[in-house]
């Protein structure tokens, strides 16, 4: 706790915030931008409702401004390492399923693979920063994914870039919670012991 | 008896007279006043295709006794039409608030009844004191890809209606306007105007939750806006006005990250700085005709351009060289 609120410790945590809410910024206006893309290459119901798939980690929280600083980081990166993964095995079905064919859907599923990695490394850097280990990553590694039909395929991607899209918007959040100047030791609101 | 009826308007409406015989001799009143036999089928009072006019009290008297018999309060009124319903955030991350009209009055009571379904979960929305159509709900999550479904059902003695509006969390985020917009001239810059405001004191978590604005601004004189959006600040520095004509300015808000945009603020007016008028010399008014070709606006004859008394960057020929300027660029509205 005190490396944590030493004023260069500060300043580098704000800085990496700073930068972290940018990168997150950026990262959702293009997987929203890969949202439309998808939808419409994939044939699919922009307003079609998608049930929460298993593996696909859910951006809704309750009591978000309850959340300790370091749980908003775990809960962040373990999202994103989640996406990493999703996001390959979906540009894999895509390499898949249309080969060549669909080379643009390809190759911004492959630019925002490589914003999600970079925003995951980013956080572990946040985590480091205050001490707290970055957890191993062992544990986060999904199941197997069940054989999915084409059509599920298609309806478990448009959930995956959904749920990123509102974490990008809650990485952004989280982030300027965590860039806020902690009060006095005991009581700090972003990176306090969680209760 | 004293009760209440209720009947659509263009409806036909027959009255009996509490439990008197039809062939028994009735008087009826409306809000005191006789009715005409012509209006009775016995006892029976028969008020053909009603309308709002003849809502009121109906009292039937006994022929001789003048006895009262029964009496009752006609409400001529219509079913209600589909309510409309909307709904907007604007204190996120807080809640958010849906507020409702009919489109056409019914004339009679209706009550209200929302629903708010989130996923599988019902919500309360709690109806506010003031204003009566209106109920505000806490988001019990944050973040949920998952639609919020409001149903409104209004009902009154004469039938119901409803509407439903469906909606993710983003989407309804609208702040209320900027408070307390400023704009002030700038001491010795007759082009700048300097604007600051205040966040919608509705709006709870700034630092969290920052708003982007967005400014408009014109000379009254003409229609077109000038638009400036501002990613972080409350104040902004207009630096291209033209000099000596009066502006209005307004101010729109808007979350940084989702949402739509607040409306426009309170309008305020303001002019830039010009020098003090001061009486005008021979050589300000040649002046300003040599510029007539290029320029059509002319100072009214109080106001002072040139002053070699004045002291304005280097002195007189510099306060007269921009005087020169300053009907140059007026000419520019004029064009």
């Amino acid at each position: 706790m005190a490396a944590a609120d030493s004023p260069s410790a500060a300043l580098r945590r704000r800085d990496l915030c700073s930068r972290g809410i940018r990168l997150a910024g950026k990262m959702r206006a293009d997987v929203v931008d890969l949202l439309d893309a998808y939808v419409e290459q994939q044939g699919l119901d922009a307003s079609a409702s998608v049930a929460a798939m298993e593996g696909v980690p859910l951006a809704a929280v309750e009591r978000w401004d309850e959340q300790t600083g370091t749980q908003r980081l775990q809960e962040n990166l373990a999202a994103y390492r989640a996406f990493r993964a999703l996001l390959a095995q979906m540009l894999e079905e895509q390499r898949e399923q249309l080969g060549e064919a669909e080379e643009g859907l390809g190759r911004a599923l492959a630019a925002v693979l490589l914003q999600v990695s970079a925003f995951a490394y980013h956080l572990e850097e946040l985590l480091r920063l205050e001490s707290r280990g970055v957890p191993g990553e062992e544990g986060d590694a999904p199941p197997p994914p069940p054989r999915l039909s084409l059509f599920e395929q298609k309806l478990r991607g448009l959930g995956v870039l959904r749920e990123l899209a509102q974490w990008a918007v809650r990485s952004v959040r989280d982030l300027r919670q965590l860039a806020k100047p902690s009060p006095a030791p005991g009581a700090a609101p972003g990176l306090a012991e969680s209760p | 008896d004293s009760h209440i009826q209720y009947e659509r308007v263009g409806a036909d409406v027959t009255m009996k007279c509490g439990s008197m015989d039809w062939d028994a001799a009735v008087t009826w009143t409306a809000n005191g006043t006789d009715i005409d036999e012509s209006h009775l089928n016995g006892s029976y009072l028969i008020l053909k295709n009603v309308d709002l006019s003849q809502s009121g009290q109906y009292s039937c008297y006994e022929g001789s006794s003048w006895h009262l018999k029964y009496q009752t309060y006609l409400r001529v009124g219509t079913p209600p039409k589909e309510p409309v319903l909307m709904c907007r955030s604007n204190n996120y991350p807080k809640g958010f608030y849906c507020s409702w009209h009919l489109p056409t009055p019914t004339y009679i009571p209706n009550t209200f009844n929302i629903s708010v379904i989130h996923g599988t979960k019902d919500m309360v929305c709690e109806k506010d004191a003031v204003p009566k159509n209106r109920c505000h709900i806490r988001y019990l999550q944050l973040f949920s890809t998952v639609k919020y479904k409001v149903t409104l059902t209004v009902t009154n003695a004469l039938g119901k209606n409803s509407t439903t509006v469906t909606f993710d969390e983003f989407a309804i985020v609208k702040p209320d306007p900027p408070e307390s917009v400023v704009a002030k001239p700038v001491p010795n810059n007759p082009r700048r105007l300097e604007v600051s405001w205040q966040n919608p004191s509705s709006w709870p978590d700034p630092e969290s939750f920052p708003l982007k604005f967005f400014l408009r601004y014109r000379p009254l004189i003409l229609d077109q806006w000038q638009h400036v959006e501002l990613s972080d600040g409350t104040s902004h520095t207009i630096t291209d006005a033209y000099a000596g004509k009066e502006y209005i300015i307004q101010v729109a808000a808007k979350d940084n990250d989702i949402g739509t945009w607040s409306d426009w603020s309170v309008a305020v007016h303001a002019t830039p700085w010009t020098e003090e008028p001061k009486h005008l010399t021979t050589e300000a008014q040649i002046t300003e005709t040599t510029s007539a070709s290029t320029s059509s606006f002319m100072a009214p004859p109080t106001t002072k351009i040139c002053d070699k008394g004045a002291v304005v960057g280097s002195g007189a020929m510099a306060v007269c060289w921009t005087a020169g300027l300053v009907v140059a660029a007026y000419s520019v509205l004029f064009i």
